[in-house]
């Protein structure tokens, strides 16, 4: 045989779709960036340094907590999928402009070394690296958070509630409980013009824009997010007097655009079924908007952190049938 | 009936691969000429080998018979050249199973042995016992012996003929189908006749339209173009898109009335019932980049491995891997010393490129592999309690109705050998049943 190569030995099939685990996270690095373009143009140099921050503590983090169990630095390097980096820039988007530089990194170190790495690294975490960062943060320093919003407007809420720049007084829970729609218009929201929140929260368009590219190259279903959206609009539609006027600002304030397309929509912690998946995503508006008018301030993380605990009971029981399945007439169902 | 065109069903399960069979798809079937050694297994099918009829020192001719059935589910094998038989031993395949072969020494004359009666063409008893003596058995990869699948224990009412050849790389089936056309269709009209029912249908993939073509002609056959989607050969799913049924998990085609043949079956019956041959000759694929002239040969069986590639110019020097059948599912080799059997329809060489050869990493639980699943199982779940090896929970996931077809670790973005996984994971829960638990 003219070959002094080796030759690779193993199970078939032996081609596989190049794709992997790494590429699909750049691509979600990727589709962060009009993000976090726009979060730098409308709140400038500070929201750069916590972006690069949050992004480095989130790598060095992993890097550090591998170190210590015993990985050379080599091997890091060659299983390095760059999840840790999405971590990162999440965690970074849900804060305010003026958040001093140790949030971002305890936040960060928390989300990696203690919801992923504890738990077995990538894919065996339980819920949300990200979200569960920024509810830590938002526990453990929650009047900083709530002062790191920048002039021209005041805002006392926590949670990307947004305001208008000029009356500052319209809020989220004006929405809800006074019944006032914001005076700012729904182009407005949508284009983030005006608006102070979080730095990943105000400028939809780009985050539209990150989503429909995750979308075509096809790593998340893009129906599921909008599902979510639709049902947390028609429910604060329903919530206050069947008003439609309610629809659009209630999906454009707040974290809910990040949150449900790029936060939802992570891999481990969503169910595996196209019916599990469609129960998840609308529970996840369900409770959103009926817990916004209930306590007046973004709800979104801790009812995705939630919706995360209860997506092993949906796997659990919510399985395809195999193709050919029939029940057995003698009572016992063949799985 | 009106032979028109029926388009397959679409399911929407299953995965694209790059087909890669531009590499010798326009190459006519080239016989091969008989090496010098030929070492032809005793057990190319499913079921008991066969026993030997030969010693020895003794002087075969191409079509004797050197190996006969052992029981009712076995077929006889018989010389594919004319020689001297040198050895009777027992050799191991790349995974170490061992099973005897009878080497001959060839003595390049062209003696022929063809079976002296004529078959009563109306009779489907003589059509099987003919099948059943000239040793035909599935040559689709499967080696079931074709003449138990044709004798059901219930009627049957369709035959679907399986032209579909999803494979990426091979083209046997399609140049069969384009060459031989009328062969085919005589096979064909023997099995129906066998089988006693006149629903004939043939699936083909509609990257083969040349081949549609060559069969619409025929009016009492149903030409079903299938969409072009791995694995559309599949048994089960060749009958649900061809007809609409569904086989239940855990039963067979003949439980839904139809019966499933492949192509190259086709030829050997016609040729062992009307030309009274027997079966010493098989069609394969040697191709992929590795290889310096790709080609379809037809060769006679038993010839060595390194002899048929060496006949398509040998390797290249980068050749990564080689493998013994379609790279989905495939066998790989760790050399060229194996034989050509019945049941081989390949050879493939393939550059680093073309495979994947990386380590695996976590699963991500992203369900791309369920997605895929064409059996709707859930391989994640099946793989992660046979490593943990609770194989119960294994079967309870459906580890047992998978086909091995591949999809799901064709897509994976971990690289996680899912199908080794549940290989295993069957392989255990049938030692498990066998122990009577």
């Amino acid at each position: 045989m003219a070959n002094n190569k080796l030759l690779t030995f193993s199970s078939s099939p032996h081609i596989k779709n190049p794709r992997t685990t790494r590429q699909i996270m750049m691509h979600v690095c990727i589709a962060l960036l009009p993000i976090s373009i726009m979060a730098v143009v409308y709140f400038g140099l500070p929201a750069l340094f916590i972006i690069l921050v949050s992004l480095i503590s989130a790598v060095l983090a992993e890097y550090i907590y591998l170190l210590i169990t015993g990985k050379t630095t080599k091997e890091i390097l060659a299983q390095f999928d760059c999840s840790s980096c999405v971590t990162g820039i999440l965690i970074a988007l849900t804060l305010g402009p003026k958040t001093p530089l140790y949030i971002p990194v305890l936040a960060s170190a928390f989300a990696i070394v203690v919801v992923k790495m504890l738990f077995g690294g990538t894919g065996n975490n339980l819920v949300n690296p990200a979200i569960t960062g920024r509810v830590f943060a938002f526990m453990s320093f929650t009047s900083i958070l709530a002062n790191a919003f920048v002039a021209p407007s005041i805002n006392s809420l926590v949670g990307g509630n947004t305001f208008s720049a000029t009356t500052g007084a319209t809020t989220l829970t004006g929405i809800f409980t006074d019944g006032n729609l914001p005076t700012l218009s729904n182009l407005d929201l949508l284009l983030g013009t005006g608006l102070a929140g979080c730095i990943g929260e105000t400028c939809k368009v780009a985050l539209l824009i990150g989503a429909l590219y995750l979308a075509i190259v096809g790593i998340i279903n893009i129906g599921y997010p909008i599902l979510c959206v639709v049902v947390t609009g028609l429910m604060t539609v329903c919530l206050n007097g069947f008003n439609f006027e309610y629809f659009l600002p209630s999906i454009l304030s707040g974290g809910l655009i990040l949150g449900a397309f790029f936060m939802a929509t992570d891999y481990t912690t969503s169910p595996n079924t196209t019916l599990g998946n469609i129960i998840y995503f609308a529970l996840l508006g369900l409770l959103t908007a009926v817990l916004r008018q209930a306590t007046g301030i973004e709800t979104f993380s801790f009812i995705l952190l939630l919706m995360n605990i209860t997506v092993p009971l949906l796997d659990k029981f919510i399985l395809p049938k195999p193709f050919g399945y029939k029940k057995s007439k003698q009572g016992g169902a063949k799985k | 009936m009106i032979s028109k065109v029926k388009k397959g069903k679409f399911y929407p399960y299953g995965i694209h691969v790059k087909d890669n069979k531009q590499l010798c798809r326009e190459k006519p079937i080239e016989l091969m000429p008989a090496p010098e050694i030929v070492k032809i297994s005793l057990s190319q099918h499913i079921g008991a080998p066969a026993i030997p009829v030969v010693n020895v020192n003794d002087c075969v001719v191409i079509g004797q018979l050197i190996g006969k059935a052992n029981g009712a589910v076995s077929a006889n094998v018989y010389s594919s050249v004319c020689g001297v038989v040198t050895a009777i031993e027992d050799i191991s395949n790349d995974l170490g199973q061992k099973q005897t072969y009878i080497v001959i020494k060839n003595n390049f004359t062209d003696t022929q042995k063809t079976f002296d009666d004529q078959v009563d063409l109306s009779s489907s008893q003589s059509i099987i016992e003919r099948i059943k003596l000239a040793g035909i058995v599935g040559l689709g990869g499967a080696g079931f012996p074709t003449a138990v699948k044709l004798s059901p224990k219930s009627p049957l009412d369709t035959l679907i003929i399986n032209g579909a050849e999803c494979e990426p790389y091979l083209n046997c089936d399609f140049r069969l189908m384009i060459e031989k056309t009328q062969e085919i269709y005589n096979g064909i009209g023997l099995v129906a006749k066998a089988l006693n029912l006149s629903n004939v249908i043939i699936g083909i993939e509609e990257n083969k339209p040349e081949a549609i073509k060559a069969f619409e002609k025929y009016d009492d056959l149903q030409v079903v173009a299938l969409k072009k989607q791995y694995p559309m050969g599949s048994e089960k799913h060749l009958i649900y898109c061809t007809t609409g049924r569904k086989v239940p998990t855990g039963k067979m085609p003949f439980d839904v009335g139809v019966c499933v043949q492949n192509i190259k079956t086709m030829i050997a019956c016609y040729e062992a019932v009307e030309l009274n041959l027997p079966l010493t000759h098989i069609v394969m694929t040697v191709s992929g980049r590795g290889i310096v002239e790709p080609k379809n040969l037809k060769v006679a069986i038993g010839t060595p491995f390194e002899d048929i590639v060496n006949f398509c110019g040998g390797l290249k020097d980068k050749t990564a891997k080689l493998v013994a059948g379609g790279p989905m599912m495939g066998k790989a080799l760790i050399g060229l010393n194996q034989f050509a059997r019945k049941t081989d329809s390949g050879i493939l060489a393939l550059l680093n490129e073309e495979i994947s050869f990386s380590q695996p990493t976590n699963c991500i639980n992203c369900a791309t592999c369920a997605k895929n699943c064409p059996m709707r199982l859930m391989p994640m779940y099946i793989e992660s309690f046979t490593l943990a090896g609770d194989y119960l929970n294994a079967e309870k996931y459906g580890a047992m109705d998978c086909i091995s077809c591949g999809s799901c670790a064709y897509n994976c973005p971990a690289k996680r050998p899912l199908v080794q996984s549940i290989n295993m994971a069957k392989l255990k829960i049938r030692e498990m049943k066998n122990n009577g638990k």
